[in-house]
């Protein structure tokens, strides 16, 4: 597959009298295919939207290399601006005008036909409130509002930072189902959320970055069978006997509440006779898959059982330089 | 084009220029409205008696002259007193404009009169208003993120950023000029049919249209001064800010201490010296350091001249850098 956005050894320094030197993006590295929809994950101030805006033109990177629909960006952005829909952040938008309003203006200037805005107000849900002033939008609809301006153009690259920001749970569904289907028609989706849940279930293939760099990236599936640990819950009658013969049969098992958590199982039959040649009969035996956002919090050190509240900027670096490239396999 | 028309639709929604051209709207009726209320169309025995006052007015300097002359000749020569120094001045000949009947006419309005003043009051209301919409266009739109939707769309900063300042340079020329003939012709409907016209020759609306055109001038150089201040300070504020500090911080302390420590020609390093004598073709101001060198050796007048000429230079090259500045660090800047 050609690549539709390319990043190499991305660096960008903020410098203010008040506050100094600010690394952002320290030499980031992305890679989205064609047809992906590809999830941007990082906690706050790990440099997502620098990284958006950089690729965007809206801020000048420091060093490194980026490419956008092959074309290097910013230098010929302009070229294909048409074919790339994006918003970053929360746009803000005249609250005098109204929905429609607003994005004949933009289609104006950007050249698109006008018979596009009903398309796309359509598209997301705005069809009723198009000629309502966007004072009178809640946030939902005016997120709503930012993704139909990104889908003006009929982009064959969309890069959406946040969609879900104020949408209401039906929304959160809506933006899910408009994205698959966006990407069942070829476009390509690079979408930047906090809502792990949601990337976990709409994107293919997601990268993950702390502290301005790169710590995993691949098919989201391959990314968690990485950090599966083949832990199983295991349910029986007398857990400290069953842990006792657990690690008689070398494997490890510790409590958990009225449960057993057993890792290292290659095989959950090795559990069952293991316990069931003792008289043990085990009523649950459920495999403990990682979810997203187990596996953010892990790579990006993002939440510790700490009674300090953690600060931005306290998410973990990558661990002695490597990253989990499960498309390029494992720089070090 | 498209650009340009989607900023055209943008700036005439903004609530600011919609209040702008409403309070244009309501000075320009109140204006109008008092001159008409105040002003009434002279009776045939008003007029003979203004006549006849502007005549012996106009005698009168006539006379004062002559005895400057007179006396001038009987002076012993040891005599250089300033009274005797110059009676040029006070040569009817060299008048700016000798007394008419208008100026004995108390409450009848008399266009030919009174228009360049209030043509000079419609341009300060323009300047105010191209000054203030050039700095909240692209103030408002830098701080609240609108220039980073339309870059997204049209990823050429210079272009954006032109597109925006030629949109607006043509929206205040337009409303400007629209505003002037309105303005104008209103009160020369006041003045046909409840007053004088006056006087209404090739000199006047000569005159008249050299003040109207330096008008217009001034208003587009404030108007692109507002834009470049707050494109420089990426909020309206900054321009406003700007402008506040410079007439408090040079204009008036600056003018202080520069009188204190007597420097030559402080008007010279006025901004305000320059913008009058643009708009009224050349200023005069007082300098007695000017007559230091020639004291006791005869008649000095202390006065100095700035024109329009080197005036249009300061105030181009102050605008113009100052924008050629703003593009240079939108080209540059990161926009967060």
């Amino acid at each position: 597959m050609s690549a539709v956005i390319e990043i190499e050894g991305l660096r960008k320094t903020f410098h203010s009298l008040r506050n100094g030197r600010r690394v952002a993006v320290d030499g980031f590295d992305l890679l989205v295919e064609a047809g992906q929809v590809h999830g941007f994950l990082g906690p706050n101030g790990s440099g997502k939207t620098t990284t958006l805006r950089a690729l965007l033109g809206l801020v000048r990177a420091d060093s490194g290399r980026m490419t956008v629909l092959g074309e290097p960006s910013p230098e010929l952005l302009p070229r294909v601006a048409g074919q790339v829909g994006a918003i970053v952040e929360s746009p803000q938008f005249f609250g005098n005008f109204t929905g429609h309003r607003t994005l004949r203006l933009l289609a104006r200037a950007g050249g698109v036909p006008v018979s596009r805005v009903d398309q796309v107000l359509d598209l997301v849900g705005l069809h009723d409130r198009g000629d309502d002033r966007v004072k009178s939008y809640s946030l939902g609809m005016k997120q709503r509002l930012a993704v139909a301006s990104a889908l003006l153009k009929d982009p064959r690259l969309l890069i959406l930072d946040e969609p879900a920001n104020g949408l209401d749970p039906a929304g959160i569904r809506e933006m899910r189902d408009l994205m698959r289907s966006l990407a069942a028609n070829g476009v390509t989706v690079l979408v930047s959320s906090h809502i792990l849940g949601e990337i976990q279930l709409i994107c293919d293939h997601v990268t993950i970055i702390s502290r301005g760099r790169r710590v995993a990236a691949g098919r989201v599936d391959e990314v968690l069978a990485g950090h599966d640990r083949h832990e199983f819950l295991v349910r029986v009658a007398e857990p400290e006997r069953a842990v006792e013969l657990l690690h008689a049969a070398g494997l490890t098992a510790v409590v958990d509440g009225e449960a057993l958590v057993v890792s290292g199982v290659g095989d959950p039959t090795v559990v069952s006779r293991a316990l069931g040649e003792q008289g043990l009969w085990v009523g649950e035996l459920t495999p403990l898959r990682p979810d997203l956002e187990s596996v953010f919090l892990e790579l990006t050190g993002a939440y510790g059982p700490s009674s300090v509240p953690r600060q931005v900027d306290d998410s973990s670096p990558p661990r002695d330089g490597a990253v989990i490239d499960l498309d390029r396999g494992v720089d070090a | 084009m498209n650009l340009v028309r989607a900023e055209l639709e943008r700036l005439s929604a903004r609530r600011f220029v919609q209040l702008m051209v409403v309070l244009l709207v309501f000075a320009f009726a109140v204006t109008a409205a008092t001159t008409l209320a105040g002003s009434h169309k002279p009776t045939a025995s008003e007029l003979n008696s203004a006549r006849q006052q502007a005549v012996d007015a106009r005698r009168s300097m006539e006379t004062t002259h002559q005895e400057c002359l007179a006396r001038l000749q009987e002076r012993s020569p040891t005599d250089t007193s300033e009274y005797f120094a110059d009676c040029a001045d006070l040569d009817p000949v060299r008048q700016e404009r000798l007394p008419i009947a208008a100026d004995f006419l108390p409450g009848v309005f008399s266009f030919a009169e009174q228009a360049e003043s209030l043509l000079y009051f419609l341009i300060a209301f323009l300047v105010l208003f191209g000054f203030l919409v050039g700095a909240s266009y692209i103030g408002a739109d830098l701080n609240s993120g609108g220039v980073v939707n339309l870059l997204l769309w049209r990823p050429r900063r210079l272009t954006v950023l032109a597109a925006k300042l030629g949109t607006l340079l043509g929206s205040v020329l337009a409303l400007s000029l629209l505003a002037s003939v309105v303005y104008l012709a209103t009160f020369w409907v006041i003045g046909q049919s409840a007053g004088l016209p006056g006087r209404l020759d090739g000199d006047f609306w000569g005159s008249l249209g050299a003040v109207h055109g330096r008008g217009m001038v001034l208003v587009l150089l404030a108007s692109a001064l507002g834009f470049a201040i707050a494109t420089l300070g990426r909020h309206t504020s900054a321009a406003l800010g700007a402008v506040a500090a410079y007439a408090v911080v040079w204009e008036l302390g600056g003018r202080l201490v520069l009188q204190i420590i007597d420097a030559r020609r402080p008007d010279r390093l006025m901004l305000s010296s320059y913008i009058g004598a643009w708009l009224s073709g050349e200023s005069r101001f007082f300098d007695p350091q000017l007559c230091a060198a020639t004291a006791g050796t005869g008649y000095c007048s202390g006065l100095y001249t700035l024109t329009w000429g080197p005036a249009l230079l300061v105030l181009v090259a102050l605008t113009g850098g100052l924008t050629v500045l703003a593009f240079a660090v939108f080209r540059r800047r990161d926009l967060i």
